[in-house]
């Protein structure tokens, strides 16, 4: 699989941003990751949508890769692991997850994340209601303004527009930087975009398969 | 004369009835009577104001008068009219003859307005007359036992049927007959329409059935109109878009106090906002006798400033197409064309909004931005003395109007596949459905797609015991039939005052670029924008002087190709003006410029300029095709040159030509021009000039939402169906890259081709320059043809850099001629 890396240091500590749309943290042999929709395809067909479970697949597949590529313990994910109500997908996620059985999975819920608590036990995760602090890092699904702690976070779905003049823009995903927070992209491809104003003082580190770019 | 006819009873009473109001029928209204006695179906082509309503609607009555026993109770009468706007009026008009003439009749409207209460009364017992729209017919079609409606049914006219055969909404109503003519035996089909260029395709699209009798009965009376252009006081030799505007109001003012009610079209809705405020300005007393309309302007405001025209309380309205077309007013004496009305039938159309009863003049002024317009105006006028109209063509295989037929009988009273298989292959628009494309239809509502296992729990669509396919889900029925209809448009917001009262709607991609407390201009107010809630702007009025006028997307009209013939015609006549041409006179100091430093291209010559200014080297060319034609070609020029030479050009463009520019010399000869304008492997030098996929891609928007990929969201909404959100670009990219097979991807291919890329006069204009003669010229200034260009804002960037690249480059100078919208 084709992919860049961006080291950025932040709160002196030295994490990589992913451009298949993971935050590795080598310190903790993490990988953090948000948005991952499992289920949402299933969800649409279920409501008469015609989408495909390869959309799925492929999130999983890109997945395992980073995940064996970091050699990584721990799979930090920052909500909405799970789109709507327990459908087909699921089946694919639990054949994924038993063949990632050593990896630990701590989810903190996002809005997406309704399912009953057995559910959650049973693909062996650890939720966290609110939120997680792992010293320097306060890791939460929706950033919010009052916090003690440096924020990494998601929900956003956050992304760049740029504009050439009588041509169509082109949007990307993006890590999103400031001061007190990070928000990462959306890991699941079957996500929009939120192209949203920010402030000036907000970094935005976009990326396409083979490079990234700081706006 | 048909003597049967003349004497029977129904004919005598309408006579009547008609007489003792002092009318007599028109030629053309009789026709229709006694081609419908004798059992035909047909087509009545007739000008607006001349009772083409009354030439089908009497000849059911009178029909019904004669042979009460061919009619049974419900409905006898379905009239279908593409504008939701003329109903009321139309039922007002009928209801009243109706009555007069002594029938009890009862004449309803059913809607996108129609109150639930009456829609269930409807449904209860259909009234003997309904009108409606396409979409509300297909939602007819999606309810429970809906079929038992119909059987009753004697005649279906399709009013305005010339607006409709061009799109979506067309194919719908093809559908819809195609169902109704099973339904009922005895059925009659009318088509009304205004004259177009094609009118015996139009007649068999809508009546391709061999078991009808057909005919096509077009009314002698001849709309005069009288066509006025606004010269300026002075002809600049170097003119260029939009700088005449405002010296040009002058002008206007005056036109306003003449008349009693003035029409003032403008192109686009930006344009419309900037010249009521122009207006305005220059004459603060109007303020309360100027009003402005356009499509984003509330539905409410709209029809308050519809009746106050009916009223003669206003002095004049500024609008776009949104009054193009619907209720006749009568007080409107006067029309005021700002700009190109870019094709001969939308300008005809609006030049006949004014003096509007039979026999009246209408009367249009012509009001250039640029000098070089009063070409077009000499143009138009040459064009309506010839009364030459642009042809409408029908679309064909429209496989997401397809899909969606198919779900809305699914959801009704559920179809066989045979069955529905002849009623798709009875109309134009699927007459070459093959068995294939049909029954991946098929599949793709039942099972998904074509790999069966990435698409478990798909039940849209299933079929039962008997072989008929249903939809059994309530939730999919009810998201359905909040989908259908062919119209599609971008995400709006509404509008709303924070103090209560709606104003408009606005695009949501405009909305969301504003920072609260940012300014901008709708239906003629500057308003500052506080917070954006539930698909809902909340606004105040502003203070500020400086506000941002909206760009809506898809404000640009199109030149039509009729409209491309008559201006190169009329520039090449410009040297030599006949005796009455006073556009072309007054024009003279600037044509003459032009052809002293370049030349005036002749109908057979091909015009190519090459300047060099302190700019860089500019490649000017003229084939006045329109600037959405010239979007293609200037692409495919540069692409072609850059195979002999690798540059990097600025293209800019408007509706006469386009320019590339580059820092580098480029190789134009008279060796070179002939591979670069050839007309040999056009279509492959075209694909590989463009981005098609990002072309489709824009294009599977609408194809996506029609045919139920994308759930749409109404302004105002709280989004209800949030977790079922997805962009059209999105399931384009998934079905692309999953799905290479599926139809809708090949449809948005096909429309780009057919409408972006418009294939067919893309090869004509091509041949037409292989027979011109190549005309090449250097200049080191500017010409008054290239100036406008030079000028005009749209510009595009063509380089054969890869996405990154071309990033770093709009980084580096980003704060220069591009902008960023950091987000």
């Amino acid at each position: 699989m084709n992919f860049v890396e961006q080291h950025i240091n932040l709160q002196s500590e030295d994490l990589i941003f992913n451009s298949l749309r993971g935050l590795y943290w080598k310190k903790h042999d993490a990988l953090i990751i948000s948005d991952l929709h499992i289920g949402k395809s299933g969800h649409f067909r279920k409501h008469g949508i015609q989408i495909t479970s390869n959309v799925q697949t492929s999130d999983l597949k890109r997945l395992s890769f980073l995940i064996s590529h970091y050699r990584i313990r721990q799979l930090l994910v920052v909500g909405d692991l799970f789109h709507a109500e327990m459908n087909l997908d699921m089946h694919e996620f639990n054949q994924w997850r038993l063949a990632h059985a050593d990896v630990e999975i701590i989810l903190i819920k996002g809005n997406h994340d309704r399912l009953k608590p057995e559910i959650y036990q049973n693909f062996n995760i650890t939720c966290c209601k609110k939120d997680l602090l792992i010293d320097p890092f306060r890791f939460v699904h929706e950033p919010h303004s009052e916090s003690d702690a440096f924020l990494i976070s998601g929900h956003l779905h956050p992304g760049i527009s740029i504009q050439l003049k009588g041509q169509p823009r082109i949007k990307l995903p993006c890590f999103q930087v400031s001061k007190s927070y990070l928000i990462l992209p959306a890991f699941s491809l079957f996500t929009g975009l939120n192209v949203s104003e920010s402030d000036s003082e907000t970094k935005h580190y976009a990326f396409t398969e083979s490079s990234f770019f700081e706006f | 004369m048909n003597t049967t006819f003349h004497k029977s009873e129904g004919y005598k009473i309408i006579e009547q009835w008609m007489a003792a109001k002092g009318n007599t029928p028109f030629k053309f209204q009789n026709q229709t009577w006694i081609k419908y006695h004798n059992g035909y179906s047909g087509m009545v082509v007739a000008p607006t104001g001349f009772g083409k309503t009354f030439s089908v609607f009497l000849a059911v009555v009178i029909d019904y008068l004669n042979h009460p026993e061919h009619y049974k109770k419900g409905l006898k009468l379905l009239w279908v009219s593409p504008l939701r706007s003329l109903a009321k009026d139309l039922a007002k008009a009928m209801s009243k003859a109706v009555y007069e003439i002594g029938l009890d009749w009862e004449v309803a409207v059913r809607n996108g307005d129609t109150p639930a209460n009456i829609r269930r009364k409807q449904e209860r017992l259909m009234p003997d007359i309904l009108i409606t729209t396409p979409e509300t017919l297909h939602l007819l079609f999606s309810q429970k036992k809906n079929s038992r409606w119909f059987k009753t049914l004697n005649c279906v006219a399709v009013d305005e049927w010339h607006e409709l055969i061009g799109n979506k909404r067309g194919v719908l109503v093809e559908l819809a007959i195609s169902r109704l003519i099973k339904l009922s035996k005895r059925l009659k089909i009318w088509g009304i329409t205004a004259t177009i260029g094609n009118l015996d395709e139009a007649t068999k699209v809508l009546l391709p059935y061999e078991a009808l009798k057909t005919v096509m009965i077009k009314a002698k009376e001849k709309k005069k109109i009288k066509v006025i252009s606004l010269l300026p006081d002075t002809v600049e030799v170097l003119p260029w878009a939009g700088h005449l505007g405002k010296s040009m109001v002058s002008k206007i003012i005056p036109i306003i106090h003449e008349n009693k009610t003035t029409l003032i079209f403008t192109n686009t809705r930006g344009q419309s906002e900037l010249w009521y405020q122009i207006i305005l300005e220059a004459d603060p007393d109007l303020a309360g006798l100027l009003a402005i309309h356009h499509g984003s302007i509330d539905r409410t405001l709209r029809n308050w400033i519809e009746d106050n025209v009916s009223e003669g309380n206003l002095k004049a309205v500024v609008c776009t197409s949104s009054l193009d077309l619907g209720v006749d007013f009568k007080p409107v004496d006067c029309v005021i064309q700002i700009g190109s009305a870019k094709g001969i039938a939308r300008f005809m159309q609006r030049a006949g909004r004014s003096g509007h009863s039979p026999y009246e003049v209408s009367k249009i002024y012509l009001v250039p931005t640029h000098s070089l317009e009063l070409v077009e105006a000499a143009a138009l006028k040459e064009a309506v003395k010839e009364h030459r109209v642009e042809a409408r063509e029908p679309m064909v295989l429209t496989y997401d109007v397809m899909v969606q037929f198919l779900v809305t009988l699914a959801v009704g009273e559920g179809f066989r596949d045979d069955d529905v298989l002849e009623l798709l292959k009875a109309t134009h628009a699927f007459s070459m459905l093959t068995n294939e494309e049909f029954a991946w239809a098929i599949q793709f509502i039942t099972q998904g797609g074509n790999t069966l296992k990435s698409y478990e729990e798909f039940h849209k669509v299933v079929k039962d015991d008997l072989g008929v396919y249903k939809v059994t889900s309530r939730r999919i029925s009810m998201l359905h039939r909040m989908n259908i209809g062919a119209i599609v448009s971008d995400a709006m917001l509404l509008v709303k005052f924070i103090s209560g009262g709606y104003i408009g709607m606005i695009e949501e991609y405009f909305i969301t670029k504003l920072k609260p407390n940012d300014s901008f201009i709708l239906a003629g107010r500057v308003l500052e924008l506080l917070h954006i809630k539930d698909m809902t702007a909340f606004v105040k009025l502003s203070k500020s002087k400086k506000a941002i006028t909206p760009s809506w997307m898809g404000g640009r009209l199109p030149l039509t190709s009729y409209m491309s013939h008559f201006l190169r015609k009329k520039l090449s006549d410009a040297l030599h003006p006949g005796i009455r041409e006073r556009e072309l006179k007054f024009l003279h100091p600037l044509i003459s410029t032009q052809s002293t430093f370049s030349h005036i291209p002749k109908e057979d010559e091909f015009l190519v300029e090459v300047i060099h200014t302190k700019d860089g080297f500019h490649l000017f060319m003229y084939p006045f095709e329109g600037r959405l034609v010239h979007e293609v070609i200037s692409a495919l020029i540069a692409y072609r040159i850059s195979k002999i030479k690798p540059l990097t050009f600025t293209i800019a463009m408007n509706d006469y030509g386009f320019e590339l520019l580059s820092d580098q010399e480029i190789p134009i000869d008279n060796n070179t021009i002939n591979q670069i304008l050839s007309k040999d492997n056009l279509m492959d030098d075209v694909i590989s000039s463009i981005n098609a996929a990002e072309m489709a891609s824009r294009k599977f928007r609408d194809i996506a939402v029609i045919s139920g990929l994308v759930v749409q969201t109404m302004p105002g909404s709280n989004r209800n169906n949030k977790s079922l959100q997805s962009s059209s670009g999105l399931i384009f990219r998934v079905l692309e890259e999953n799905e290479p097979n599926n139809l809708l991807v090949r449809q948005a291919y096909t429309e780009v081709f057919n409408q972006q890329l418009e294939e067919v006069r893309l090869k004509m204009a091509f041949d037409r320059i292989a027979k011109s003669k190549l005309i090449i010229k250097n200049s080191n200034t500017f010409t008054p043809l290239s100036f406008p260009i030079k000028i005009d804002s749209l510009r595009q960037t063509l380089t054969s850099e890869n996405l990154d690249k071309r990033i770093k480059r709009i980084k580096r100078i980003q704060n220069d001629v591009y902008r960023i919208n950091k987000s």
